[in-house]
């Protein structure tokens, strides 16, 4: 692999940063709630069946795909490395989010396991109807390009 | 499912561990059969054409298992506030896998009492995911 010495961002990704999607609507359904717990062996009372209220995993479920219009393809290839789910108030099942997706942040890393690699970063925020956040999903993304074989 | 209150918990405490064996069908179960995921989570074969030695494990099933771990520990009047997970390696279905986790901070802060942990799911006894949580717990007083 090529040693990279200049970064790969230019001006054209870093003008997507702060940008956000326009509102998807995400509906936290009770089947969904149901086999996951299930699945999981989770008994929390908090979220059993007629409380109304969703386990915090839920958000498996409902992460939109990244908006390809705000995602700058600095490199060819790239793999999901790190997740954060970041919890406001609980979810209640059946009533319908708002996720709005925003690019956050684009770094060069050097070094690692992937040689020169450009970590990129989004957030979702899960807005009520209210819009009070409920919840928010950070994402990170490592582009590197593969060896040529 | 017990309470853990923050008079209880100590810096270094650390979890019980807990085994999981991740299959290709739960992966499937998980996000659901009808709904369209990574064929690499439920297809052995699909998984190696993509370089791994077998259908991956999901991200998010780790995730969500690593959610209901520290929950069950901390107990039902304790809310999560955030996980943060890394994915350092690719899990394979039908390797066991075991969840551990260590207290590393308890603070009060701004009237709420708050408990760090780091977690990690070990595959050979190598980590494959590390985490980060913070819980908030109540207290006796």
């Amino acid at each position: 692999m090529a040693d990279v010495t200049e970064s790969k961002i230019t001006d054209e990704h870093r003008a997507m940063l702060g940008q956000k999607s326009d509102p998807i609507e995400v509906v936290p359904r009770t089947a969904d709630a149901q086999r996951m717990r299930d699945l999981l062996g989770d008994t929390d009372p908090r979220w059993a069946d007629g409380t109304g209220i969703a386990p915090p995993y839920i958000l498996a479920m409902l992460e939109p795909r990244l908006p390809a219009e705000l995602s700058p393809q600095v490199l060819s290839s790239g793999i999901l490395t790190q997740t954060e789910w970041k919890f406001s108030q609980p979810i209640k099942l059946e009533e319908p989010l708002q996720a709005v997706t925003q690019l956050i942040d684009v770094r060069d890393r050097l070094g690692g396991r992937y040689g020169y690699s450009v970590l990129v970063m989004f957030q979702t925020s899960y807005l009520t109807g209210d819009g009070e956040e409920a919840a928010a999903s950070l994402r990170t993304i490592t582009q590197f390009d593969r060896p040529q074989s | 499912m017990s309470q853990l209150y923050f008079e209880d918990i100590a810096p270094d405490d650390e979890l019980e561990p807990q085994d999981q064996l991740p299959t290709e069908d739960k992966a499937v179960e998980f996000f659901g059969r009808d709904n369209p995921t990574n064929p690499a989570f439920g297809d052995a074969e699909a998984g190696r054409r993509m370089g791994f030695g077998g259908a991956l494990v999901p991200g998010l099933l780790k995730l969500s298992w690593i959610t209901n771990y520290v929950g069950s520990w901390a107990g039902p009047e304790a809310n999560l506030r955030s996980v943060r997970v890394a994915f350092r390696r690719p899990d394979i279905a039908g390797k066991p896998l075991t969840i551990a986790g260590r207290v590393v901070d308890k603070r009060e802060e701004d009237g709420c009492n708050i408990i760090e942990l780091e977690v990690v799911t070990l595959a050979d006894d190598q980590p494959t995911v590390r985490g980060n949580v913070q819980v908030e717990v109540p207290s006796r007083s």
